[in-house]
This record gives structure tokens, C-alpha cells and sequence, in this order.
């Protein structure tokens, strides 16, 4: 990947690209962690990827996972009150 | 004074279900009910299939409780059978060579990766999630196959570490980055469409 800025990187795209996917809010304290951070504040490409990785985990977090139904609730009773019938008093040992 | 009831720990609650206590196991489900069923539901994106893997879940608890043997954290355990439960038999070979390819960076000299790399929409989530964007996401991470998409889940929606998610999928730490790093790309890109500014 090049960059669209003038600037020299000390990393290339290519070579942070694996980190920037794997660690997206990784506090790493690391001489490596620097010079990633240093490129993606000057590299428009790796920041709109970063960014768009970052929302999309977002956006997954965000999306409203609903409570127990309390149906399922009683159909699992029900079928552990079967187990308990069917002669299985409590779990093999 | 009155001492305070204190709330019985998993280790307790186990042991007095394996010396046959039914209430202790109704108490054990109540802790576990939201957790399974959140997890069920984030891995399948379907109700139905959801309350079959919830159901499923605590009867092999109830049933394999005995082989729990105290070593990992219960939930651990816990999130395994969730897993295996929903695990599907059918590969998709095609798609995992796609995922795999995720591991090379772009090549920006390629017009069409300009347009991949376009800034995204700032609009705020919650706004986005009243409409088809829903449908979007459940379409793309179901579209990933089920040993990507549980490390997704595990690692991205439930935070659980690199290591226990490992110990809960029979994969190796790497394996397990590798899933999660070629997921996030994944669903990156299924989403792209929708959300470039």
C-alpha cells in the first residue's frame, strides 16, 4: 500500500496492515506501537481503514440483543422437569 | 445482628446440584440465562435457532455437569457448549480462501481500492440501527463461516481474551487472531457499501 502523503514513514502500509486489524484498541506501550501510531496520524489510507474496522465492531457491539423470552424460559423447565422424570435425579458423575 | 445471605459462588451452586439439588440448578440458570442466550442469539441471528441452542445448552449442562471438573472457569465451559451446539457441519471452502486473502494488505495502485478505503459515514449508530442496516450486519456475519464467526463473537462482542477464546474453541491463540483479524476485514467490507460517506 503507498501512502498519499509526501512524508516519509518509518512503516509502510503494508507492514502495520496485520497489526492495525488485529490490535484495534490494543494499549501496547511499544517502541513498534510508536511508529504505527506516528504512521497512521500521517497516512489518510491506513486511518479510514482503521477507523472504518473500529466502527464496524462498533456497530456490532450496538446492536441491541434482546432479553430471554420468557417462553424459551419455560420450555427449558419444562424439558429439565422431563430429565429429572425420565429417571435422570441429577447430571452423570 | 442479622448476617446478610450471601450469593452462593459457581463452585457451590455445582456442587450441590451434583448432590441432587433442583433449586440450585434453577438458580444456576438464572445467573447463566442472559449470557447463553445473548451469545446463542449473536452467533445464529434468528430467534428460533437462538431458543434451540439456549434450550440445548442447559440440558447438556444438566446433563454433562458432572463432567465438569472445576479446572476452567464455568462460564468457559459454558460458552463451549453454546459453541459446539451451534457449530454446523457444512464448510464453506470458497469463502475461507477468501478470508485467507485477507491477510495481504491492499494495493492502492488499484483504483478500485480508493473506493474501498473512502472514509465512512459519520451518522451515529443508533440512528443507523433503526433501519436496514440491521439486516445488513445480520446478513454479513452470518455469511462468515461458524468457526470465524464464533472468534468474532467470543472475541469482538462478548471481550473475551485471545486465550479464552482458544480454550473455548479448541484453536490456537494464533488461530484465533488470525479468525478475528480476517473477520473484522470481512465484515469491514460487507459493510462498506453502506456506510462510505
Amino acid at each position: 500500500m503507498k501512502h498519499t502523503h509526501i512524508h516519509t514513514h518509518l512503516l509502510s502500509c503494508s507492514e502495520i496492515y496485520t497489526h492495525l486489524c488485529e490490535n484495534l484498541d490494543a494499549k501496547i506501550d511499544s517502541e513498534e506501537c510508536r511508529r504505527i501510531k506516528a504512521h497512521i496520524a500521517e497516512c489518510e489510507n491506513c486511518t479510514a481503514l482503521l477507523d472504518s474496522l473500529k466502527k464496524t465492531v462498533y456497530l456490532y457491539r450496538k446492536y441491541p440483543t434482546p432479553k430471554v423470552p420468557a417462553a424459551a424460559r419455560t420450555d427449558l423447565f419444562a424439558v429439565i422437569r422431563l430429565e429429572q422424570k425420565k429417571g435422570k435425579k441429577r447430571p452423570s458423575r | 445482628m442479622k448476617e446478610l445471605p450471601t450469593t452462593p459462588t459457581d463452585a457451590a451452586l455445582i456442587a450441590r446440584i451434583k448432590k441432587g439439588d433442583e433449586r440450585a440448578f434453577t438458580l444456576l440458570v438464572r445467573r447463566y440465562e442472559q449470557t447463553v442466550w445473548g451469545f446463542a442469539y449473536k452467533l445464529c441471528r434468528d430467534k428460533e435457532k437462538a431458543e434451540e441452542s439456549f434450550q440445548d445448552t442447559f440440558v447438556n449442562v444438566y446433563r454433562k455437569l458432572g463432567q465438569f471438573d472445576g479446572r476452567s472457569k464455568f462460564s468457559t465451559w459454558l460458552y463451549t457448549i453454546v459453541a459446539n451446539n451451534c457449530l454446523m457441519k457444512r464448510r464453506r471452502r470458497k469463502l475461507e480462501d477468501l478470508l485467507e486473502s485477507y491477510d495481504e494488505a491492499p494495493d492502492t495502485d488499484d483504483p478500485s481500492v480508493h473506493d474501498q478505503l473512502a472514509s465512512w459515514d459519520d451518522t451515529p449508530a443508533e440512528r443507523l440501527l433503526q433501519g436496514e442496516l440491521k439486516e445488513t450486519l445480520d446478513e454479513a456475519i452470518r455469511k462468515l463461516p461458524d468457526d470465524y464467526r464464533i472468534v468474532f463473537v467470543l472475541r469482538d462482542l462478548e471481550q473475551r481474551t485471545a486465550e479464552e477464546t482458544a480454550a473455548i474453541t479448541g484453536l490456537s491463540v494464533p488461530a484465533v487472531k488470525s479468525r478475528l483479524r480476517r473477520s473484522r476485514i470481512f465484515l469491514r467490507e460487507q459493510l462498506h457499501g453502506f456506510m462510505k460517506a
